[in-house]
């Protein structure tokens, strides 16, 4: 009786949980979105200060509840070395956020090749792609339509075959965050490809 | 009792943290307990049984260091200590290219674990001042980490002769324990 009343629970509180993929090179503030997200939409959660957030060599995990699904984010190291680390993760993640720090226009051209090789990969066909300019509080820094359309041409026929947006943002400040997180959600739903784990 | 004990000394921010030191035999892990703890190299001889210490971080965070040994044949009593610990600290000998498959099936066995579900876990690339030390990205797919999607994790390269990056280590683990208290 009990396991029947504890299955029937479940069932009614399960929720489908969707891995989101933060990508983008070392310092352009993924773990500080990640915290930014966490605290936004955790109203008990107490996120790191982000003086102290340092340079990640692993994994962070993330979860959101939001809107009747689970996102599950995995943020990952963006320096040179650990960029290969990346495909391992391409075949189970529903969604990719990509960073760029907008004040840094030195490495434009690296994130770009960065994007291009990511975007390139066959087990990422059809997964929705958030593109985040972030560090738009920085003076000077980078317009949104910039990035955007230097990206888009370096992953020029395979960008097209999925659902895309871009947004700017200030991971440190905390807008846009939510305007991206939403579409996220938005998205992933509605993305049949790739259906969603259940029973989180 | 104890619990409450436990719970009042909370007030005065002198929290215990529970990390466990585990690795192969030869990883290093005497070295790395007492370089965090002394700040020096001690002469070591293979740990049968354990070594504890409490190595105490910028005056505010007391962390319960345990070192088990690490031998084939005393492997199957970690366990024994898993309960309640707070954080992993996993140390791997870099320059060991042979023993990676053995370490990371440890590794696997290890956080299979129930009681060791929310621990954080870090990983020591320890010995990068060898020559023949293996790179992060090496490791980190020697050890199979893409599996452990559920968890947060972070490598380090240090070494813990020569001293390199165990201060990094104490810093992001104050910051991560704290964080999720």
């Amino acid at each position: 009786m009990f396991h029947l009343l504890h299955g029937l629970y479940k069932r009614c509180t399960q929720k489908d949980e969707y891995f989101v993929l933060i990508l983008g090179l070392d310092n352009a503030g993924k773990t500080t979105l990640l915290e930014q997200a966490r605290t936004q939409f955790n109203p008990a959660y107490v996120g790191l200060n982000p003086q102290k957030i340092t340079a990640t060599v692993g994994l962070n995990i993330g979860r959101i509840d939001i809107g009747g699904v689970r996102l599950s984010f995995w943020d990952l190291g963006g320096q040179e070395e650990l960029q290969a680390l990346w495909d391992k993760y391409y075949a189970d993640c529903h969604a990719i956020v990509y960073v760029v720090d907008s004040g840094d226009r030195d490495r434009l051209g690296e994130t770009r090749d960065a994007f291009a090789k990511m975007i390139h990969n066959q087990h990422l066909d059809g997964i929705p792609l958030l593109l985040l300019a972030n560090k738009q509080d920085v003076e000077g820094c980078m317009l949104v339509a910039e990035i955007k359309s230097s990206l888009a041409a370096a992953g020029a026929p395979y960008i097209g075959r999925r659902e895309c947006s871009a947004f700017g943002c200030s991971a440190l400040v905390g807008s846009g965050v939510r305007e991206g997180v939403d579409w996220l959600v938005s998205q992933v739903k509605l993305n049949t490809l790739r259906p969603p784990v259940n029973g989180a | 009792m104890g619990g409450v004990i436990s719970y009042f000394k909370g007030f005065f921010g002198q929290k215990e943290i529970r990390i466990l030191i585990l690795g192969l035999d030869g990883a290093g892990k005497t070295t790395v307990l007492y370089r965090m703890q002394v700040g020096e190299v001690v002469t070591t001889i293979p740990t049968i049984g354990f070594n504890v210490e409490t190595v105490t971080y910028k005056n505010n965070l007391k962390f319960q260091c345990w070192d088990l040994g690490g031998q084939a044949s005393i492997r199957p009593y970690w366990r024994c200590y898993y309960a309640n610990t707070d954080a992993i600290i996993y140390v791997v000998d870099s320059a060991d290219q042979e023993r990676m498959g053995i370490s990371k099936q440890e590794l696997v066995n290890m956080l299979d674990e129930d009681e060791l579900r929310s621990a954080i876990v870090v990983v020591l690339c320890n010995k990068q001042d060898l020559p023949a030390a293996l790179s992060v990205s090496e490791i980190h797919k020697a050890l199979g980490l893409d599996a452990l999607k559920n968890r947060t994790f972070q490598i380090f390269k240090v070494s813990a002769l020569k001293g390199d990056g165990l201060d990094q280590v104490m810093e992001w683990l104050s910051n991560a324990i704290q964080a999720t208290k």
